[in-house]
């Protein structure tokens, strides 16, 4: 039996439903198993019935989204919260102050015609089923998930940080032997240390560990690197907005 | 009465259309770009300079390299840095490799159902696969120019001020060489197949773009003008859209491929050019539609010139080392052609390094005007004479000849 999949934008910077796309032939293996029913990027097809799995990406950052995302939800069996918009707000929830104010500051007025919001993460409005972060995630990990799901499998969730992808890979500690701030050790991993390959400084966008993390230890060591502390609290916010605390 | 395209499909973001129809006849239409705003010039304000780009980049997962680059370029000339020609060369080499991905993707996954009459590539793939292949190994390349020069597929934060975290391997530019080369069959395949689209939506009235092929320091028009946005292009907001609208000295104007290859054909490579002068007096009629052909053009171009740059690199050697960045005060302003057309970041800079003024204008922003007469006059063109279906159909086309990036477009700053 074919699944039903409905592939949901909210908004966001397209990426994490073009990152789909980007599965090139495993794509393909996907589509043994799933029946695309609404995808608006892909197909200007729109097949609502009731899915199996339902895929949200994006922040909920106008009415129109959060009327979307109570659809996705009441019209789905297992709901994946997609990406760091998604499961934490990224980059646009971490834009300080309210809405009529910022929109008087870029558009010149304080009206709200179209009804945006301050933009908030999906996980925040709805129970989801399963949350993958990243920004962008890990284009593997969202098939696995979506093969261990057509095999009637729970997926995994991973609990580790950056910093141990980064020692399997064995790259030079920047944080440690260059100074560059790293957020590596407060991250969830999963991107395979991806930024420390270019021997740049983890910059946290999968969202801060769950559970064992020492966000307070690790803003001494920036402190005492030289950052000053407006530029750490921002730095540690900017994906997840200021869910670490120290 | 009205009709409404709810959502338009196979576009990048969230944005549909209103048609005002009065005494059977189009009245108006409105393009409505319902995503919500992002406000990333807030975002960035008081940011340190470094962190700057690898935020831009998360205005958009098609083009974030286009991004990145602009904003490094608006810092270096805030600074008053220059980086060496290899840097410059390496950098292109990125932006390359997004018009690759960018183009195949818009070609073959979003515009060819059009043209061969399915919904979705995908079902598409049946019969037509090999298209859809060629399509997806042309992208694939593209994403691999990406990783290599920005760090990953998206969003990477390679591309830094003052060069590059890490540069890449003689390996990785071999590669680059023999791969461009390689696919350049599948891109002269692309033009033929793009050529016959039929002609949809508005003429515009005035071309720009970047004075350079893929960055530069100032814009160009088919006037000959020669100029900083500012001066030229006045933006306003609208009550029903979060991107607003612009005017080149007060004319509706496009942006992208089409005006690319027009305006700058000289600069293009010699097979691309060969298929420029093929195509030329069909490109001349200036349909919006003929962004699609413009657009496989290009994609013989930037195979070409990959091909050109990875050899100049791998002969001339570079030192792969980034040039010092000392921050002072300043204003600097990044032209970037992303593959749908101009972009703009334009930063003022504290003495500490900090942003202290930022406004980003987008290729779609700079469209939204013309793409909203193009669907005026082909809803105009169109009405009463063709089902609704049909109807509907072609203007969804009309839209998507653009490749409207969406998500791109909805946070301008006011000027």
């Amino acid at each position: 039996m074919m699944l039903k999949l409905g592939v949901f934008e909210l908004t966001d910077c397209g990426g994490c439903a073009l990152n789909i796309l980007f599965l090139y032939e495993k794509l393909f293996d996907l589509l043994e198993f799933y029946e695309i029913k609404e995808f608006h990027m892909a197909s200007s097809i729109k097949e609502h019935d009731t899915l199996d799995v339902a895929i949200v990406t994006g922040t909920v950052s106008t009415q129109r989204d959060l009327n979307l995302l109570h659809y996705a939800r009441n019209h789905s069996n297992y709901l994946i919260a997609l990406g760091t918009c998604a499961t934490h707000g990224d980059v646009q929830a971490s834009v300080e102050g309210k809405i009529r104010e910022k929109l008087e500051k870029v558009y010149g007025t304080r009206a709200n015609p179209m009804k945006a919001l301050d933009s908030t993460p999906i996980v925040q409005h709805v129970a989801v089923d399963y949350a993958l972060p990243g920004c962008p995630y890990d284009k593997d990990e969202i098939y696995q998930v979506l093969m261990n799901l057509a095999k009637g499998v729970e997926p995994p969730t991973k609990d580790y940080p950056v910093c141990v992808e980064c020692k399997l890979n064995e790259y030079e500690c920047v944080l440690v032997k260059r100074g560059i701030p790293c957020l590596g050790p407060i991250t969830l991993g999963g991107c395979n240390a991806v930024c420390i390959k270019s021997q740049l400084g983890c910059i946290g966008c999968r969202g801060p560990l769950p559970k064992e993390a020492n966000p307070a230890s690790e803003f001494e060591i920036l402190k005492e690197l030289g950052y000053d502390e407006e530029y750490i609290r921002r730095k540690f916010k900017t994906f997840a907005r200021g869910e670490l605390r120290w | 009465m009205s009709i409404e395209i709810e959502a338009f499909t196979r576009v990048e973001g969230n944005g549909g259309a209103e048609i005002i129809i009065e005494n059977g006849e189009v009245k108006d239409v409105k393009v409505k770009i319902f995503e919500g705003p992002r406000f990333f010039e807030l975002l960035t304000l008081g940011r340190h300079y470094w962190d700057v780009p690898d935020l831009e980049a998360r205005i958009c997962a098609i083009c974030y390299l286009s991004h990145s680059v602009a904003s490094v370029l608006a810092i270096e000339r805030a600074f008053g840095a220059e980086v060496p020609e290899e840097i410059m060369l390496l950098r292109e080499l990125g932006l390359l490799g997004e018009v690759l991905e960018s183009h195949a993707l818009h070609l073959y996954l979003l515009v060819a159902p059009d043209l061969f009459g399915y919904a979705d590539a995908i079902r598409m793939a049946s019969k037509h696969g090999e298209v859809v292949k060629e399509g997806l190994t042309i992208k694939a390349f593209g994403n691999y120019l990406r990783e290599v020069i920005g760090g990953r597929e998206i969003h990477g934060i390679n591309v830094k001020p003052g060069g590059f975290g890490r540069y890449p391997t003689v390996e990785e530019l071999e590669r680059m060489e023999r791969q461009s080369e390689a696919l350049l069959k599948f891109a002269r395949r692309a033009v033929g197949i793009f050529a016959g689209q039929e002609y949809l939506g508005a003429k515009a009235e005035h071309y720009v773009a970047v004075n350079g092929y893929l960055y530069g320091n100032g814009l160009i028009a088919d006037d000959g003008e020669h100029f900083d946005y500012f001066k030229c292009i006045e933006e306003k907001t609208l009550p029903y859209s979060f991107a607003k609208q612009s005017r080149y000295k007060g004319e509706v104007f496009m942006v992208g491929a089409l005006p690319r290859v027009i305006l700058k054909y000289e600069m293009l490579t010699p097979m691309a050019r060969h298929l420029y002068e093929e195509y030329k007096e069909k490109l001349a009629q200036g349909y919006v539609s003929l962004n699609n052909l413009a657009q496989a053009i290009e994609l013989v171009y930037a195979l070409e010139r990959t091909k050109e740059i990875a050899r100049v690199l791998l002969d001339k050697g570079f030192e792969g080392e980034n040039v010092p960045i000392e921050p002072k005060e300043g204003e600097g302003i990044g032209y970037v052609e992303a593959p749908r057309g101009v972009l703009v970041h334009h930063y003022r800079i504290d003495e500490k390094g900090n942003i202290a003024y930022s406004n980003i204008i987008t290729p779609t922003a700079f469209n939204h005007a013309i793409m909203e007469l193009s669907l005026y006059e082909e809803a105009k063109k169109r009405y009463g004479s063709s089902d609704e279906m049909t109807f509907l159909q072609k203007l969804e086309e009309t839209v998507r000849a653009f490749d409207p990036c969406i998500s791109c477009s909805v946070h301008v700053v006011r000027l």
